[in-house]
């Protein structure tokens, strides 16, 4: 694969990319309060690779949709690329998932009956880049990645490896400073896993920023630094 | 995102679902297609009873009799018709005697309605001569055996052009042709074509006998005043008459203008009515288009999950949905107008009043069609566009 430029997302990322300050996010089921995450702090700095692992139950979607800006704490502070996530209303949430996030989920969440060229686009679509530049920027990411030929095929008409990988060039088409993974390996073989897994190091090689949240020990183990999480809290 | 790019998003969507995009437009088409087509219909019907009304004669009164009771017998006389032209304000009196008799030129005859008139008869009944002269006053007080023929009994007689001077018999009389009328066409119950016109008075002497006339038509003169010249016209015929101030009149001024223009107010107020009607049909459609919009908030929950994990905002899905939901509804509102204007000319061609294209119906079904589209596109497109991304996702 060829070296993936570094990363020239629309913010100027000076230090910690995400910075989480006594962070807390509890769910109201009724009256009974259920507390999802208790009070986490951690910094993740430009240019890291860094796995947040925890079993069931962890906290970690709840870390994922938090770090995603699709959710935002109970408590404390979280800023994404210097920005305090809790000042912005929804719109400025999007504005900011758009800029500053590529997501990677397990279940590869492609749009359906969509060409892979219009699924890698589509990101580009809400930032109002225009169609030819769309076309020409999603066409060189699928390149990137080895899909060139496959720019045509919808989904159902791929491989789960090879969706998994026009997802990672749907989030990395707009350039973002952060690629936020779910489980991305959760929903493939062994080699597809390797596959994306090595796909994340060389792009981490090449000066992207990843986060990947991931259950499994191994997966975990090819990132530069592991956070673990339990019962809502980082581990020692 | 700009309007072309939602415009591409929602045509490739109503690709991928062609089946439910032309059901859900097939509400709205017949909805649009029956107003359009109701509408023009009702219009074609109107300009057809206007067009009559300019035909029958303007300006036209008809005063005949009627009985009081089953012991009197009402009458009209030649005697009142003169008298009723020398009120003021009338341009023409034409009294009418009238009976159906068989009517032979050669080996060819005809039974038809004969009229025993005067020389103002065009005039007031608004015919015109196409070939040779009418009758004239000269004829008229001679009791001349002169005859006009309508353009239908010419035809029937095989007369043309050539036969003016020729001899027809009417009732085993003989009569002089001495000119064709052109026809007015319209057919009505009767057809106004299909008559033979003479003086009044051979009429009288040779087949009804007696000084009594059918009907006596008036025409008003320009600018004249129908409503009093009606009222001279029954205080004249009262008098003349001799009727006590109790009693009722014993003939009736008849005002054909007067039907005419309620006849075309009612065909107005019908094609209100059926369009009107028709309309509904039309919010039928609209929630047809909001119901298959909500089914497809629902199912394509996840794809929007997805659309604002990558940077979607709320309104950029509500634009989506509102586009796709417009779409659909003013395509369905173009094939309805098309529909519906082949449907109206159709009839118009079958009825015989032709077919008038009208912009304003055709513009007033666009906007509505919009505003169907706005009005049940607007709900489901907010559904969509609140739902939250996180459950959006999860959602299977």
């Amino acid at each position: 694969m060829a070296a993936a430029t570094p990363p020239t997302g629309a913010v100027e990322v000076a230090g910690s990319i995400i910075s989480l300050a006594g962070v807390s996010r509890t769910y109201s089921l009724g009256r009974v309060e259920v507390p999802a995450l208790v009070d986490v702090n951690f910094d993740v700095e430009d240019g890291e690779f860094v796995a947040i692992l925890g079993p069931s139950g962890s906290g970690k979607s709840t870390m994922m949709h938090i770090l995603g800006c699709l959710d935002r704490p109970t408590s404390g502070t979280y800023r994404l690329a210097q920005t305090p996530v809790a000042d912005l209303d929804d719109d400025g949430l999007a504005r900011l998932r758009s800029r500053t996030i590529g997501f990677v989920f397990q279940s590869y969440n492609l749009l359906p009956r969509t060409s892979a060229l219009d699924n890698v686009a589509a990101p580009l679509l809400y930032q109002g880049v225009g169609r030819s530049a769309r076309m020409a920027r999603a066409h060189a990411a699928l390149e990137r990645l080895g899909l060139g030929d496959r720019a045509r095929h919808e989904p159902s008409e791929l491989s789960g490896g090879q969706q998994q990988r026009v997802a990672v060039a749907r989030a990395l088409v707009t350039e973002p400073a952060l690629i936020l993974a779910d489980e991305p390996t959760g929903n493939l073989d062994s080699h597809s896993g390797a596959e994306v897994l090595t796909l994340f190091r060389e792009l981490n090689a090449a000066g992207r920023t990843i986060v990947l949240i991931t259950h499994d020990a191994e997966v975990a183990a090819q990132a530069g630094r592991q956070i673990h999480l339990l019962d809502g809290r980082v581990a020692a | 995102m700009s309007l072309l790019e939602l415009l591409r998003l929602s045509l490739s969507r109503l690709r991928t679902s062609r089946v439910r995009a032309a059901l859900t437009m097939l509400g709205v088409i017949i909805g649009v297609a029956s107003v359009v087509a109701l509408v023009g219909v009702g219009r074609g019907t109107t300009s057809n009873i206007t067009n009559r009304l300019s035909s029958l004669g303007t300006n036209l009164l008809t005063v005949s009799p009627t009985r009081q009771d089953a012991t009197s017998t009402a009458t009209l006389t030649l005697d009142d018709s003169d008298a009723i032209a020398n009120l003021p304000s009338i341009a023409g009196v034409a009294p009418e005697v009238s009976t159906s008799l068989l009517v032979t030129a050669g080996d060819k005859d005809t039974t038809t309605t004969i009229v025993g008139t005067t020389a103002a008869y065009p005039r007031v009944r608004a015919y015109e001569i196409w070939q040779g002269t009418f009758l004239t006053d000269v004829s008229v007080e001679r009791s001349l055996r002169v005859a006009v023929l309508g353009a239908t009994t010419a035809t029937n007689l095989g007369l043309g052009a050539a036969d003016l001077g020729s001899t027809v018999s009417i009732g085993g009389i003989p009569f002089e042709v001495i000119g064709i009328l052109q026809p007015k066409g319209g057919a009505n119950f009767q057809d106004p074509d299909d008559q033979v016109i003479v003086p009044v008075g051979p009429v009288q002497k040779y087949f009804v006998g007696g000084n009594d006339v059918r009907s006596i038509g008036v025409s008003v003169a320009d600018g004249g005043d129908m409503t009093a010249t009606s009222n001279a016209i029954k205080a004249l015929l009262r008098e003349r008459h001799q009727l006590a101030a109790t009693a009722t009149d014993d003939f009736t001024v008849f005002d054909q203008t007067q039907l005419l223009a309620a006849a075309s107010s009612i065909s107005a107020t019908l094609t209100l009515l059926l369009g009107g009607i028709a309309s509904i049909s039309l919010v039928v459609g609209g929630i047809g288009i909001m119901n298959i919009m909500l089914v497809s908030v629902r199912e394509r929950t996840r794809e929007i999950g997805i659309r604002k994990a990558i940077g979607a905002r709320g309104r950029d899905i509500l634009a989506q949905f509102l586009v796709e939901a417009l779409t659909l509804s003013l395509l369905g509102g173009f094939i309805g107008i098309a529909l519906g204007l082949a449907v109206s000319a159709l009839i118009g061609r079958i009825a015989g009043w032709g077919f008038t294209f009208d912009p304003t119906t055709v513009l007033a079904a666009v906007l509505f069609s919009l505003a169907v589209g706005v009005v049940f596109g607007v709900w489901p497109a907010r559904q969509a566009a609140r739902l939250d991304p996180i459950n959006a996702l999860r959602y299977e």
